[in-house]
């Protein structure tokens, strides 16, 4: 099965130019992403490095549309997020970007079957194509005897299995995963990995932010971060 | 899965919580619900009374109510007049007083209400044993007595009874009069203990030693099925100018006024209660339950489900929370309607067929209202914290803490 569009436009799928994202604070504007370029190809493979609060979290954020840069530009197939409503955003996220949380946020009232067509559901899928795709991913993942289990009833590694398969539901372009393995063990770790490798083999273009590094090493691009800005690999040293 | 389907996932997720929230809330509802009843209660009821009787306007001496105020002098000169108008059906003059019965043995006597009237095919009364008066003003030595003085004297149709009058004059001045019991009635405005007992005018005139006087204490008329009350009173009013012509309708709007206000404000001012508990309530359980879930609603926001969808789910589980306690509301407010109103029954003088808690397809209606403008109101600030939530600050949060 694919799990991405299965076409690989020339384009972008994302590309930030010189993206700075500060916050406002009382003690003053704290600079959390400074002049950031960085560009994501269809198929790409990339992880982001550093230690905690270098601002690699806020810039998978505005990869991926979730926030928006202070300054400087970000282009998403070529069209600039800031020109973007809320509900363009929305829709760009939803039907064109996954995102894989470190701590699952798996609906707990809901199974892994459900979990998995929510997204679809919201992007109007028919009830039957849905039902063919949920089970088509759950297979994917390894969960098809899993699929009326809550998550409660699921080990952290098969939750984080089933976040996959519900980042994949709407084929997207581009998934972003933020400390995928962070609050698994080693082995289980490696599991997902695997299965992400495995995710970005089928085409879709694979952000990982991590502090792992036998996670970040299976990136065919690594960039490393430091106090806001990239210092090694992409427009670093 | 739809955004109710979703609410509704969200809400027994945790069902306990949302047990004993629908619990409140069906509570506080019932509440409100009763007071919807008893807003407007008193004043259907006594509607439903007047109306019962089959007389629609009622014509006194002045504007102050039967009993208390001057009598109509010439009573039945003044309803043979109305008769002959084709806006009036029929016009009964009806006198009040005091009488006490002859109990006869160690009890002594039994004071009642006596109503007596000149009636041809309405009464204000219904006969339930026995036979009805004759009809007309002439004195028949007849007389009907409620159940409640029929069991106190002892007495059963065919039964004699003496009774002495209160006139104005003085009790020992008049005579005793002895009349025959023709049946049993009931009488629309009795209280569960009252006495009561029916005659014509003409045994009530002969029972205060007049037996020429012609007066009334108000004359009950039936309008024409063509007419209806408000041009019959009008009628009255041009034919008859000194006298104080009332419809029902116009009866119930003056007790409105005074006696019954007194309800109504304690309704109106218990509803704005039980709206403002209904309020609260419902925002703290949703904003409890919302700021519970920040973490997973910002993944949803992040897995591109839009901000209406997100707010959307929070309405639908105000909706839920607020219809299925509301629902619950109307037997439970119906049951304690109907225990309340066997409580405030008991005050004297309230009639046994009036009541304070009436049910109205319109207070339904009110009440559904009332409980879907509180479900939106209820929802504002929870839909806020939502539609607000910053997606990216929150997913960070949930990660630090």
């Amino acid at each position: 099965m694919t799990t991405g569009t299965g076409v690989r436009p020339a384009k972008a799928v994302v590309e930030a130019r010189d993206v700075t994202r500060s916050f406002a604070m009382p003690a003053g504007p704290v600079v959390a992403v400074r002049d950031v370029a960085l560009r994501i190809a269809p198929g790409d493979h990339v992880a982001i490095c550093g230690p905690s609060g270098c601002g690699k979290s806020t810039l998978l954020h505005l990869l991926g549309c979730v926030d928006a840069p202070t300054r400087g530009t970000l282009l998403f197939e070529d069209q600039d997020v800031a020109t973007l409503g809320d509900r363009e955003r929305s829709r760009i996220r939803l039907r064109r970007i996954g995102f894989i949380f470190q701590r699952f946020f798996l609906l707990p009232m809901l199974t892994a079957a459900e979990n998995v067509d929510l997204p679809q559901a919201e992007a109007g899928a028919p009830k039957e194509q849905r039902r063919q795709r949920t089970a088509e991913l759950l297979q994917y993942v390894g969960l098809t005897a899993r699929a009326d289990h809550r998550p409660s009833q699921l080990s952290g590694g098969e939750m984080q299995r089933v976040a996959i398969a519900r980042a994949l539901a709407n084929r997207p372009t581009l998934l972003l995963a933020d400390e995928p393995t962070g609050e698994l063990d080693q082995a289980t770790g490696a599991q997902i990995a695997a299965l992400l490798d495995r995710v970005n083999a089928d085409g879709t273009a694979l952000v990982i932010v991590t502090h792992d590094e036998a996670l970040a090493s299976r990136a065919r691009r690594i960039l490393t971060m430091r106090d806001g800005t990239i210092v090694g690999g992409e427009n670093g040293s | 899965m739809n955004a109710l389907a979703f609410a509704w996932r969200s809400l027994v997720r945790q069902p306990a919580r949302a047990g004993l929230g629908i619990a409140g809330v069906a509570a506080v509802a019932a509440l409100l619900f009763d007071m919807l009843l008893l807003s407007r209660g008193l004043v259907v009821s006594m509607q439903d009374l007047l109306d019962r009787e089959g007389f629609d306007v009622r014509v006194t001496a002045t504007a102050s109510p039967p009993g208390t105020g001057p009598r109509l002098r010439q009573a039945s000169r003044s309803a043979a007049a109305l008769m002959a108008l084709p806006e009036v059906d029929e016009a009964v003059p009806l006198g009040l007083s005091e009488v006490a019965f002859d109990a006869g043995g160690d009890v002594g006597s039994q004071q009642a209400s006596l109503f007596a009237a000149d009636t041809s095919r309405r009464r204000p009364w219904t006969v339930v044993e026995g036979r009805d008066l004759a009809g007309g003003g002439q004195p028949t030595g007849m007389v009907l007595l409620n159940r409640n003085l029929a069991a106190e004297l002892g007495r059963r149709p065919g039964d004699s009874v003496t009774l002495r009058a209160f006139c104005g004059a003085g009790r020992s001045a008049l005579p005793l009069v002895s009349l025959q019991v023709a049946g049993i009635a009931e009488f629309p405005f009795d209280d569960p203990t009252q006495f009561s007992a029916a005659t014509t005018l003409g045994d009530a005139a002969r029972a205060c030693g007049e037996e020429n006087r012609d007066e009334a204490d108000l004359l009950l008329v039936a309008s024409s099925e063509s007419a209806g009350a408000e041009n019959t009173r009008a009628a009255i009013q041009f034919l008859l100018p000194d006298l104080y012509a009332l419809t029902n309708e116009e009866v119930v709007a003056r007790l409105q006024q005074g006696e019954f206000s007194y309800f109504r404000q304690i309704s109106t001012v218990l509803v704005a209660v039980t709206l403002g508990f209904s309020l609260l309530l419902i925002t703290v359980l949703l904003t409890v339950s919302v700021n519970q879930r920040l973490g997973e609603i910002a993944a949803l926001r992040a897995l591109g489900f839009s901000r209406r969808r997100v707010v959307a789910d929070v309405v639908c589980e105000s909706a839920l929370m607020v219809g299925i306690g509301g629902a619950l509301a109307l037997p439970l407010g119906m049951a304690l309607a109907g225990w309340l109103d066997r409580i405030l029954k008991v005050m004297p003088g309230i009639p046994a067929e009036l009541h304070f808690f009436v049910f109205e397809p319109r207070a339904v209606v009110v009440h559904v209202a009332l409980i879907v403008a509180t479900a939106v109101l209820a929802a504002l600030y929870p839909m806020q914290i939502v539609a607000r939530l910053p997606i990216a600050a929150t997913l960070r949060n949930e990660v630090v803490s």
